[in-house]
């Protein structure tokens, strides 16, 4: 017991050492900071002597994650060969001491100088990448430059590809990705709000919206759910999304995320939130609607006429996609007067000698669709196409030849697993997918008053959802026909003046 | 709050999981199922008593027994079955029951086949014209009008001979139910053939006790089988009362304007070849009076058409005279089936068959009231008077 009190008295001290000040002893301090971080291997102590004064002096960095360049040509060389050159005649220095101000002001050649006053803050900031200077007398440490993290090109969006629109996506700096924002138009009104999140290893979080557009009280309640995130970590920007929709239980997602600029610029002005977290190409938009899911950027550059039509179509895809193999068999099971005679006829010959009834065979082709795309995705890149050829072979052509599957069942998963993919939201083709299953037992049930069901369980949930206290559907509900240009159709942009009322409270107009 | 998300999460998984007590809640696979394509009914032509209607000698009186025959329509014959059997087989199935009473017979099938039949694609119902003659249609249709899995749209035909034989054909791919419905189409192409009649249209008739027409089919001795005239139902009796033949039912088709597409076939004056008048649209207007006690009707046939054929190679079509008098020979042609037809209808049948006591309903409700008892009878004896007017409009690009 007495034991146990002495440690902890002992880790107590510990942490009460390293959070007094710097006491301006060159050996105590760098000792103190020794004792936070000096036994990384990564961490590096470099000792040496201002030019030509014989003034201790050490800089602590993190190898690979500082900025070497900095640290040789803008700190080491300033400090050693041109001090020497050009400041030891100073009056101060010629007394054998330095003053901070003077380094400050006149030595270093590096934009970003901030100061830490004790061990525990300097090692966190080296620690992201800081470089740090400590030197004898002078009582705070100096930190200089900012991290040089990894961070890879920028490329075209991988999961959001587009035949028209900008190629340029979001990468996994922060930096990178709010000066992507930024650089979408000279807009002053863009606000970016800075955020910690993680409670043990901090990430760097920001939130951005218009400040004309965006509604306050939006803003305020995504500025809360942010602020009561309380979590260890936080390493992709799917946790935050987690961590502030709505409804855990909802099988859709009620936050919108992508790599696209172009598609979170054209969010906030239309009023919405951006949030963005380093260390990921994802950014989150909020609120969102079911509608949102089955837009595409694509939809607003292209001309109105494909766009109408295309997401008519796309639309037409979702449908199919929860409801194809449902119908299928409701059709097959349950109403076969329903089929036109030609088609029940053919229907009846090619499942003629078929072992399982329409739904176990529907869930076989179901669940290995699921399996080869989850397969798929796994797979080492060289053999993927390899592998995909004897899935596909084995599913489709194999199962039919052993006459376990009929050939329109076939047709029909097929039809229905493309159409999934057709949601350019991936979150939301998952859902449907989802859903899909759930129809099926539905429509194996109860047949086609099954689907009808499922569908208005459905649509009772949906009509409760909010995304961010916007409903989720809006605007089918609440009922706004003004919104209803831009929902399943696109009008020409002319005659889409108006903003959607749902999320836009400020501002009834687009200028222009 | 959590607890309450939990306890409703199970509450909901609970009443989700008392569905699947229902299984597979009245389904039935499609393969399992005998489609039933087309139906026929006959008068029983053997007159031995079986054993269950000898037995019944102190039980109701005997009565008329039908034959039944329904058209299947099965898997095996769809598709792959095909394939792999050594003889050719049919592409249909016929099996026939007797018995006095539709249902029961039709659930006597049971014994003899494996699937489970299912009418909802049922295309055809053929009456055997004897059949029709000794039973009430409203009391032989009355099952399929009040049978949910029969749809409205099914087809209704009179066979002049057994209505069973024109469910078969020689030719072994070809399903004969398919090839009557598809036949009716033709419709619109000549004005031999009635407009289609379903089961709603008739059970329409059959209530309101007016005579009506029906498409006669007519099977040959080698398989074959043919679209010939007409039936006439009496509105009274609701039994057969005679046929029509072709050119009987050409004139009638003129008289109530139905028809779509057609021909004439008239014969040039001078020179005594043919000259054909085809029918591109045709109306027809049946004018009622009423003088007093005197009903009397007027009809007024307008058409357009063009000269589909002529032999008069003499002539060319663009002359207005030579158009003049093909129109004229034409509209004779036409008087002339009208004349014969209306004079069979009236005198011979007794019956209206073309809709002139609808027409006299709609003018004179009054006087209809009055008459329309005994309307077939009155209908025999009134006065029509008809009017044809033909226009031809094109000539086709023989000429130059």
């Amino acid at each position: 017991m007495k034991q146990h009190e002495n440690k902890e008295n002992n880790t107590w001290n510990a942490a009460q050492a390293s959070l007094e000040p710097f006491t301006g002893n060159f050996a105590l301090d760098l000792e103190r900071v020794r004792k936070e971080i000096g036994h990384n291997s990564d961490v590096h102590f470099r000792e040496f002597q201002i030019g030509g004064t014989g003034i201790c002096a050490a800089i602590i960095f993190v190898d690979g994650l500082s900025d070497k360049e900095l640290i040789d040509k803008h700190i080491m060389k300033s400090l050693m060969m041109s001090f020497s050159e050009n400041h030891h005649q100073e009056p101060s220095i010629v007394q054998g001491a330095v003053s901070k101000e003077y380094i400050k002001n006149q030595v270093l050649t590096i934009g970003e100088v901030t100061e830490a006053r004790h061990a525990k803050e300097l090692a966190s900031k080296i620690l992201t990448g800081s470089t740090a200077l400590l030197m004898d007398g002078v009582q705070n440490a100096l930190i200089l430059g900012r991290t040089k993290g990894k961070s890879r090109n920028m490329e075209e969006p991988s999961s959001e590809p587009l035949v028209r629109g900008p190629r340029l996506g979001f990468t996994e700096s922060l930096r990178d990705n709010t000066a992507l924002l930024r650089q979408q138009g000279g807009n002053s009104n863009l606000s970016i709000l800075k955020f910690q999140v993680g409670e043990r290893s901090k990430k760097e979080l920001v939130i951005a919206y218009m400040k004309d557009l965006a509604d306050p009280a939006l803003v305020e309640e995504v500025r809360e759910r942010i602020k009561k995130i309380n979590i260890d970590d936080v390493p992709e920007s799917g946790y935050v999304e987690q961590l502030i929709e709505d409804n855990y239980l909802s099988p859709f997602p009620q936050v919108q995320n992508t790599e696209r600029p172009d598609r979170v610029y054209s969010a906030l002005m239309e009023g919405r939130v951006a949030i963005l977290l380093d260390g990921t190409p994802f950014a989150l938009i909020v609120p969102v609607s079911l509608s949102m899911m089955l837009h595409s950027p694509e939809d607003y550059y292209d001309r109105w006429i494909p766009s109408f039509l295309i997401r008519l179509l796309r639309y037409f895809a979702a449908i199919i996609s929860l409801f194809g193999p449902s119908l299928y068999i409701s059709f097959v099971s349950f109403h076969q007067g329903l089929i036109p005679t030609k088609l029940a006829l053919s229907i009846m010959g090619t499942r003629e000698g078929v072992p399982f009834p329409a739904i176990i065979e529907a869930l076989i082709m179901e669940v290995s669709i699921e399996i080869l795309r989850e397969g798929g995705l796994r797979l080492p890149r060289p053999i993927g196409p390899a592998m995909g050829i004897v899935g596909g072979l084995v599913i489709g052509e194999a199962a039919v030849q052993a006459g376990i599957i009929s050939p329109i069942m076939v047709i029909v998963v097929a039809l229905t697993a493309i159409s999934s993919f057709a949601v350019p939201q991936y979150s939301a083709g998952i859902s449907f997918r989802m859903l899909r299953f759930v129809a099926m037992f539905f429509a194996a049930v109860y047949g086609l008053y099954g689907v009808v069901l499922f569908f208005l369980f459905l649509c009772s949930h949906l009509v409760r959802l909010k995304s961010f206290g916007v409903p989720f559907i809006t605007p089918v509900v609440p009922y706004r026909v003004s919104d209803w240009k831009d929902l399943m159709i696109r009008m020409p942009l002319v005659k889409m003046r108006r903003f959607r009322k749902a999320i836009q409270k400020k501002d009834s107009m687009r200028k222009g | 709050m959590k607890h309450v998300t939990v306890r409703n999460l199970l509450i909901s998984l609970l009443v989700l999981t008392l569905l699947s007590l229902t299984g597979c809640w009245s389904s039935k696979e499609i393969e399992d199922l005998g489609l039933v394509v087309g139906t026929s009914l006959d008068l029983d032509t053997q007159e031995e008593s079986r054993e269950e209607s000898a037995g019944q000698a102190g039980g109701p009186p005997r009565r008329d027994r039908i034959t039944i025959t329904n058209q299947f329509v099965t898997a095996e014959t769809t598709g792959k079955g095909t394939k792999n059997a050594s003889s050719q087989p049919k592409a249909y199935n016929n099996v026939s029951e007797t018995g006095d009473a539709i249902l029961p017979t039709l659930r006597n099938m049971i014994l003899r086949i494996e699937k489970r039949a299912f009418d909802e694609h049922s295309k055809v119902i053929i009456i055997g014209g004897d059949l029709a003659r000794t039973l009430d249609l409203q009391k032989i249709l009355d099952f399929f009008i009040r049978e949910q899995e029969m749809r409205p749209s099914c087809l209704l035909l009179i066979a002049q001979n057994r209505a069973s034989q024109t469910l078969d054909s020689k030719k072994p791919m070809e399903v004969p139910a398919f090839k009557l419905v598809e036949m009716t189409h033709g419709h619109g192409r000549t004005t031999k053939i009635l407009p289609p009649a379903t089961l709603t249209k008739i059970e329409g008739k059959l209530h309101s006790g007016t005579s009506f027409l029906l498409q006669n089919v007519v099977s040959s001795a080698n398989g074959d089988i043919k679209f010939e005239g007409a039936a006439v139902i009496e509105g009274k009796t609701r039994k057969l009362r005679g046929f029509l033949n072709e050119k009987e039912l050409e004139g009638l088709t003129w008289i109530t304007g139905e028809g779509k597409g057609g021909l004439v076939k008239s014969v040039d004056k001078k020179t005594g070849e043919p000259i054909i008048y085809e029918v591109l649209s045709m109306k027809s207007k049946i004018k009622p009076r009423v003088d007093g006690n005197n009903i009397s009707f007027k009809i007024e046939i307008e058409s357009e058409g063009r000269i589909a054929e002529h032999w008069v190679v003499s002539e060319k079509t663009i002359e207005t005279d030579f158009l003049k008098r093909a129109e004229k020979a034409a509209e004779e042609e036409v008087e002339r089936l009208v004349e014969h037809v209306l004079d069979k209808i009236q005198h011979e049948y007794k019956t209206d068959v073309a809709g002139f006591g609808n027409r006299l309903r709609i003018a004179y409700p009054h006087v209809w009231k009055a008459v329309k008892k005994d309307w077939d009878q009155t209908f025999s004896e009134v006065p029509i008077r008809y009017e044809v007017n033909l226009t031809i409009k094109d000539y086709g690009t023989a000429d130059e």
